[in-house]
Parts: C-alpha cells; sequence; structure tokens
C-alpha cells in the first residue's frame, strides 16, 4: 500500500466545502414528459366494476367502498385501491378499463417518511395529481376489449315479413363463443337482472361450450331459459360495462346459446328430477312465466303444485302475447313441458271464480300464488271508441296465437308505442295489411323494445310519432272505421318529468281503415276475490302491492307478475314466482333456502 | 416500389420471404425459415448496407405454440430499418447465435434465454444471470408464467390491503334477500 493510497479518502474532505452538483429538490423543477406514466387518476365515470383488478399483474388494487358512493344499478359503489409498494406501472389497468375512467398523471413524485403511506383510492382519495391534466392515456386505436358485438344471423325483412318463422336465427357455436369472449366477467348485470341470474357464469360456460353447466346455472334463477333467451327485456345488457365504449354483450342471445345445444330429452337427467314430496300443497293462479316459475321452484322443493289456468294452454302472456316469429310455441313448451314433467299439475280451462272458487283453493291449499297476469286491454278512453272495427291489440294476438283470423282487413292503424302495439303491428304485416302506428310521444320514448321498433320499421310498418288520437268515427262502409287524431308538441314539464305530448288543434287529420287495432296498456282482473278478503289486501292503482317475500296481507296469499309489479315483463314476473317460492316455505316452515 | 421490397424481391429467388410488410417508409418487416436466418442476416449485413443490428428481441405467440425473434436491422446509408421475424418451436426453442457477427448480439441473446428460455448455443455467458439473480421459477416472459400468482406468492400484502367482488358486493347491498342462501329471517 502505497502513501498515496493513505492520504487520498482526506482528499475527498475538501469536497465538503464546495457547491454540490446535485440539486437539492431537482424534482419541483422537472416535470414528467407528457405521456409519463405516474401515479394513477380516476374520473367519476368509473363504475367499479373491477376489470382494472383482474388484470393486475402485480395484485396491486383492491376494489373498496367509497363513503358516501352510493352502489345502484350499473355502479358498484366499490372504486380501485392502489398499493403503490406492488404496483410497476405497466398501465394494464389503463388500457382495459372499461368506461376508461382509469388515467395515469405524469406526477411521479410523491415524498413521505411512512412507507405505508403509498396506498390510495384513486378519484375519490385527494391527491395532489388529481386535476393533471397530462400523462398515460389509452391511445384511441389501441383496444384490449373487443367492442363490436358479433352479428347473428337473422331473416331480412322481405322474408320474415311474408310469414311467422322465427327471425332471429341464433349463434352457431363458433359466434357464441367469440361473443361470449368479449364479458369482462365483472358482473355489474347480475344486479340489475330482475332475476339476478349467474351471467359472467352462465357466458364461461358458453366460452367452455360447457352446456350441461350452462343450464344448471341457467336453471337456479330462471326456468324460463329458452323463452327468455329470445325476448327478455335484457335489461342487464343496459348496464353490461361493454356498453361504455362499444356494444353491450348479447347476454339475452347467449342464454340461447346454452339451451339450444341442450335437447328438451336431457334436460331431467342434467337437472335432476330427484323431486321429492313434503306433503303439503301450493295452489298457483296462473300458467304464465309467474305461475310456472313459482310452480318449478315450489315443486323442486318437494309441494305438490296445481296450477288453475284459464286458457287451453299454458305460458300466459308468452303464449298469447308474443307471436310465433319471436318466441316460436315449440321453444315455449321445452320449457313449460320439461317444469310439468317434473309434476306439476296444470288445470287447463279452469277460471277461478267460475270453474272453482278462490275460497275453495285457499281451503285446499297450504299456500296460494297468484300471478294472473294483465289481460284486460285498457280503453283508449275517446268518444267512438265502441266501434266494432276497433280491437284490441291482445285480442288480434291472441286470435292469431290460436290460429284464427282476426279479421283485420288491408290498412290497419295501431294504437300504442309498447311491445303489444309493435307485435301487433308486424302480425298485421303479416297479414298482408299496410300498417300505420300512431304513438303520442317521440319514438325514442316509446316503451317497446328498440329491436322490436326497429324491426317494425324495417318490415314496413310506418311509425307516426306524437300522434295523439282524439275521436273514432263511423265510416261510410260498416266494414271501415275513421279515426281523428292530432299532432302533439313535447312540452317539457315543469315538475321535472318527462316531457308531455301537448295537441295541437290546428293540425288535426283525419283517416280511415279497415280497423283500428288499441294497444296502450292492459289493466287486471281480480273481482274473483271476495271483498272482505280484499280488503286485507294493499292495492295501488289496480295492481298488488307485495310485502316480503311476495306475500300479502292476506297471510296464506302470494303475488307475482305483471299484477304484482311495475315492470310487467316475463323475467320479473319469473322472479317474483321464485322469490314467493322461498317466501312461501318460509312462511310453511322451511328455511329461506329456496 | 420502395428499394427494400425490391431488395426482398431480389433475395426471394435465394430465401423463402414471406409475410413482407412495408410498415413504415423507413420500416419493413419479413419472416425467413429459422434454417436460413442467419445466412441471411450475414447477406444483409455484407452486402445490402445492414450493418447495424438495432436489437434483437421476441414474441411469445403462445396460441400457435411459437416464439418469433425479431432481428432489428439498420442500413446507415438509406436510414432503412429492417425487421426480420424467425419462428421458433416454443417447446424446443433453440437457435444459431450471431454473436460472431455482432458481438452486442450476446447480450441480447443472455436477456432471451433469461426471459424466455431459448438456447443460443456457443454464445458468450449464455446461463449466467442476466438480471434476474437468483431466479428459481420458469422463465417470466413466457406466457404461461402466472406473475399474479408469483406476485401473490413472492411478496407480502401490506397491512389494509382487501378486497370486495362487485357482483357480491352489490348483491349484499341491493337484493339480500332475493337469493337462495339468504340470511335467516332477514329481508
Amino acid at each position: 500500500m502505497s502513501l498515496k493510497d493513505l492520504i487520498s479518502p482526506f482528499y475527498v474532505w475538501q469536497r465538503a466545502f464546495e457547491k454540490p452538483y446535485t440539486q437539492k429538490r431537482p424534482i419541483e423543477d422537472r416535470p414528467g414528459a407528457p405521456r409519463y406514466r405516474g401515479f394513477h387518476m380516476n374520473s367519476e365515470d368509473c363504475i367499479g366494476c373491477g376489470t382494472c383488478e383482474s388484470i393486475c399483474q402485480n395484485r396491486a388494487i383492491d376494489m373498496v367502498p367509497v363513503e358516501g358512493l352510493e352502489q345502484r344499478p350499473g355502479d358498484s359503489g366499490l372504486r380501485p385501491r392502489f398499493d403503490y409498494g406492488r404496483c410497476c406501472w405497466c398501465a394494464l389497468c389503463v388500457d382495459i378499463c372499461t368506461t376508461r375512467s382509469l388515467h395515469l398523471s405524469n406526477h411521479y413524485a410523491w415524498v413521505t417518511e411512512d412507507p405505508d403511506a403509498f396506498h390510495f383510492t384513486a378519484g375519490t382519495d385527494p391527491m395532489p395529481w388529481n386535476e393533471n391534466s397530462l400523462g398515460y392515456r389509452r391511445d384511441d386505436d389501441y383496444h384490449l376489449l373487443v367492442h363490436d358485438r358479433i352479428e347473428m344471423e337473422m331473416l331480412g325483412p322481405d322474408e320474415s315479413v311474408r310469414g311467422f318463422d322465427e327471425v332471429m336465427k341464433g349463434y352457431t357455436e363458433e359466434q357464441a363463443v367469440l361473443e361470449a369472449d368479449r364479458c369482462v366477467e365483472c358482473g355489474i348485470c347480475v344486479a340489475t337482472c330482475p332475476a339476478h341470474m349467474s351471467v359472467p357464469d352462465y357466458i364461461r360456460s358458453v366460452r367452455k361450450r360447457d352446456y350441461e353447466t350452462g343450464l344448471r346455472l341457467l336453471y337456479e334463477t330462471n326456468p324460463f331459459s329458452s323463452t327468455c333467451g329470445r325476448i327478455c327485456t335484457h335489461r342487464c345488457e343496459t348496464v353490461c360495462v361493454m356498453g361504455y365504449q362499444g356494444d353491450p354483450i348479447a347476454i339475452r342471445f347467449l342464454k340461447r346459446a346454452i339451451v339450444d345445444r341442450v335437447p328438451a330429452e336431457r334436460y331431467r337427467e342434467i337437472l335432476g328430477d330427484d323431486v321429492s314430496d313434503n306433503g303439503r300443497t301450493v295452489g298457483v293462479i296462473g300458467a304464465g312465466p309467474g305461475g310456472m316459475s313459482a310452480a318449478y321452484y315450489l315443486r323442486r322443493l318437494g309441494y305438490g303444485v296445481t296450477v288453475y289456468e284459464a286458457q287451453a294452454r299454458a305460458g300466459g302472456m308468452l303464449r298469447y302475447g308474443v307471436p310465433s316469429y319471436r318466441l316460436p310455441d315449440d321453444q315455449l313448451d321445452k320449457d313449460i313441458d320439461y317444469i310439468r314433467s317434473l309434476g306439476v299439475e296444470v288445470r287447463f280451462n279452469t277460471l277461478v271464480g267460475r270453474d272453482v272458487t278462490f275460497q275453495s283453493l285457499l281451503d285446499t291449499h297450504d299456500a296460494v300464488f297468484l300471478a294472473v297476469g294483465l289481460n284486460q286491454p285498457s280503453a283508449l278512453r275517446i268518444n267512438g271508441e265502441e266501434h266494432p272495427r276497433v280491437l284490441s291489440g291482445l285480442k288480434v294476438l291472441d286470435d292469431v296465437a290460436n290460429g284464427l283470423d282476426p279479421g283485420i282487413g288491408r290498412k290497419v292503424a295501431v294504437i300504442g308505442g309498447g311491445n303489444v302495439a309493435m307485435d301487433a303491428a308486424r302480425v298485421s304485416r303479416r297479414m298482408g295489411a299496410e300498417v300505420t302506428v300512431l304513438y303520442r310521444r317521440r319514438i325514442e320514448d316509446m316503451p317497446a323494445d328498440p329491436d322490436e321498433i326497429h324491426e317494425s320499421q324495417a318490415e314496413g310498418c310506418t311509425l307516426v310519432a306524437q300522434a295523439i288520437p282524439v275521436e273514432i268515427k263511423p265510416a261510410a262502409s260498416e266494414a271501415q272505421v275513421t279515426i281523428v287524431w292530432g299532432e302533439a308538441e313535447m312540452v317539457a314539464d315543469d315538475k321535472g318529468g318527462r316531457p308531455r305530448p301537448v295537441l295541437q288543434e290546428d293540425r288535426m287529420h283525419e283517416e280511415t281503415y279497415d280497423c283500428v287495432i288499441a294497444a296502450i296498456g292492459q289493466g287486471g282482473q281480480i273481482d274473483f276475490i271476495p271483498s272482505d278478503y280484499r280488503e286485507q289486501i294493499e292495492f295501488k292503482w289496480n295492481k298488488f302491492v307485495p310485502g316480503d317475500y311476495q306475500q300479502t296481507g292476506l297471510a296464506k296469499l302470494f303475488v307475482g307478475g305483471d299484477i304484482a309489479n311495475s315492470r310487467a315483463d316475463a323475467i320479473s314476473a319469473i322472479e317474483d314466482g321464485h322469490h314467493a317460492a322461498r317466501g312461501i316455505h318460509r312462511f310453511l316452515g322451511g328455511s329461506a333456502d329456496a | 416500389m420502395s428499394t427494400a421490397t425490391d431488395l426482398l424481391e431480389r433475395f426471394g429467388t435465394n430465401y423463402r420471404i414471406s409475410e413482407v410488410n412495408e410498415q413504415k417508409a423507413d420500416l419493413t418487416f419479413f419472416k425467413v425459415p429459422k434454417d436460413q436466418a442467419v445466412r441471411l442476416l450475414r447477406e444483409l449485413r455484407d452486402d445490402a448496407g445492414y450493418t447495424h443490428l438495432a436489437f434483437l428481441t421476441n414474441i411469445d405467440y403462445i396460441e400457435r405454440g411459437i416464439f418469433t425473434l425479431n432481428y432489428m436491422l439498420h442500413n446507415y446509408d438509406t436510414r432503412h430499418t429492417l425487421g426480420m421475424h424467425v419462428d421458433l418451436d416454443r417447446d424446443n426453442a433453440e437457435m444459431e447465435s450471431i454473436h460472431n457477427m455482432w458481438a452486442q448480439a450476446a447480450t441480447y441473446q443472455r436477456e432471451l434465454r433469461e426471459m424466455y428460455g431459448i438456447r443460443f448455443p456457443g454464445s458468450p455467458r449464455l446461463d449466467d444471470d442476466f438480471c434476474l439473480e437468483g431466479w428459481d421459477q420458469i422463465p417470466p416472459m413466457r406466457k404461461e408464467f402466472d406473475t399474479a400468482a408469483f406476485s401473490l406468492a413472492r411478496f407480502y400484502s401490506r397491512d389494509g390491503r382487501g378486497t370486495e367482488d362487485p357482483r357480491e358486493h352489490m348483491k349484499q347491498q341491493l337484493y339480500p334477500t332475493h337469493t337462495d342462501d339468504a340470511p335467516e329471517g332477514g329481508n
């Protein structure tokens, strides 16, 4: 060792008195590059789907509730919380974000002496970079998600209008797998589905081509899966996270993709038919989706079930209100036949109040589930509507379903904007009529399924929006009828409701048709319930207001379906039936596990 | 037609060149079979002016069972870059070394050996640790490597961690009784 080696370390000390080259706080003068991958930001567009958490390869993200943030349909109320002890700023979370709410700011300096501090909920915790406008964002042309729905083959309007063949052809297996592959399995849709079906799980079974598991999953919550795979109102799709940047997953049609691949003969083997008898019985009024759903779940719990049905066939509005080009009879039969095969007895042509009394049902059974639906067409409430050429939409659909000629003629006006109106219009087109639909509000206000509106137009129905019927008058010929209607202007509602149509009396029209089909809604008919019982039951606007588990003030009576909910669709009726089955089981001393 | 495409067409008489993609005016990709790759690289370097190996990397196409090596060559005279793709069998990934043609290739090859497990026989210090000291797992850039599982197993979780499933959370908050596993007596 030389002398120099001994002395040189001390030379360093002279530096102690010089101005340092390093800057004390360089970070303040050095902003990140415009697209720097700095700290996370999350906008109000976040709906807490958790896809960021799923893709994070470092498990750096937790989904956590945030105080003051309510969960609601379409928003889980959870938000991503980042652990910067694990994050590697790969930005996969940003690239996959379904709502594009997640970004990286170009802020990159966070100095603290507490090593556990680097843990925060992006967007809701007050971080200094929350207002940062620079940093990494996903490029517009870079997509990890597939935004376009796989198209389904359907009959063209020229072909569909010629008959009652099913319009939607269903997915091929390959198409279904591709569509299922688009799903991120967040499960946001499950809360919105009235029956809370296990949507992500059965979509996964489509992806795996495992239709037996798929069918079992469907039947956990919905014994009308063939039906709902075709005509469900698919509220789930309105909240699907894939809808934020592209098309929502075709959840409804993926349900159909499962049932289309399982033949009816295999249902009992796959779903199990080991139904026991617990010695108690339940009477069900109405063999529609609500009644048959209750019957299915009650039967599975061991109850003897008798369904009282006024018509000659089961299915209710699905049978008589939904035309076969949307729901072929054999598909409805597939669902109903399986339920009946478990030992559910259906007494057809048995109208409660005429053929059996309500009291006798209460006496015979341990509980009664009532789901009679809405089958009384609402009146137009205009002068002259009792004209014989004014038909009800329900009657027209009913006749067609029963193979009868509704006698509509060649030139038809349909009044209304719901699915019954659309179906009446499309059925009339199929019978060769020229069809005009009059609706009092705008087309976008129509309660009908948008697909139905679109397809009715494609099939040649003329939709006249903002048209208010004013009067029905006899025409020159007895086989015709004249309708007077006026144009409407939409006027904003002062009370914050939806805009109201206001009749413009200077713009009136008069037109003569072979018939006018009224389809502006339906009401229920419950006169068969004795009045002293009715006093014990809560009603609002002629509908039941059920309590917990669909139970009424008359303890043995449970209600559901269109006559007991405001949604008035098949899937809500199905859930009412399932929920009432749970309720009846609790009421009769079983547990809630139904 | 650009000179690069002309060039590849000329080489095409001796090499099985495919998937020519003129991505930009100064960047062209193409594919060549493994057994012709190094011979072509040498010809591109010595006769066509592509003297610089800009980098060598790899793409894992696990669904197709292949790795695709990507040799990026640059020509300083024309300022043009060629990307040469070479498919390898993913389960038996081995490639001729080019460290004798470009010294820096040895470093890239060492990296590819560590990250994907691709062998380059004869390449210097090929099996030495590159940046993963003490790595005891399968090569981490192979797509079958489960990064998330590794992360969970290897690193402890900070206090205060805990996550909720959106679907389950909404069920508890919005419809607790509308399920078959509803709590007794609740609604």
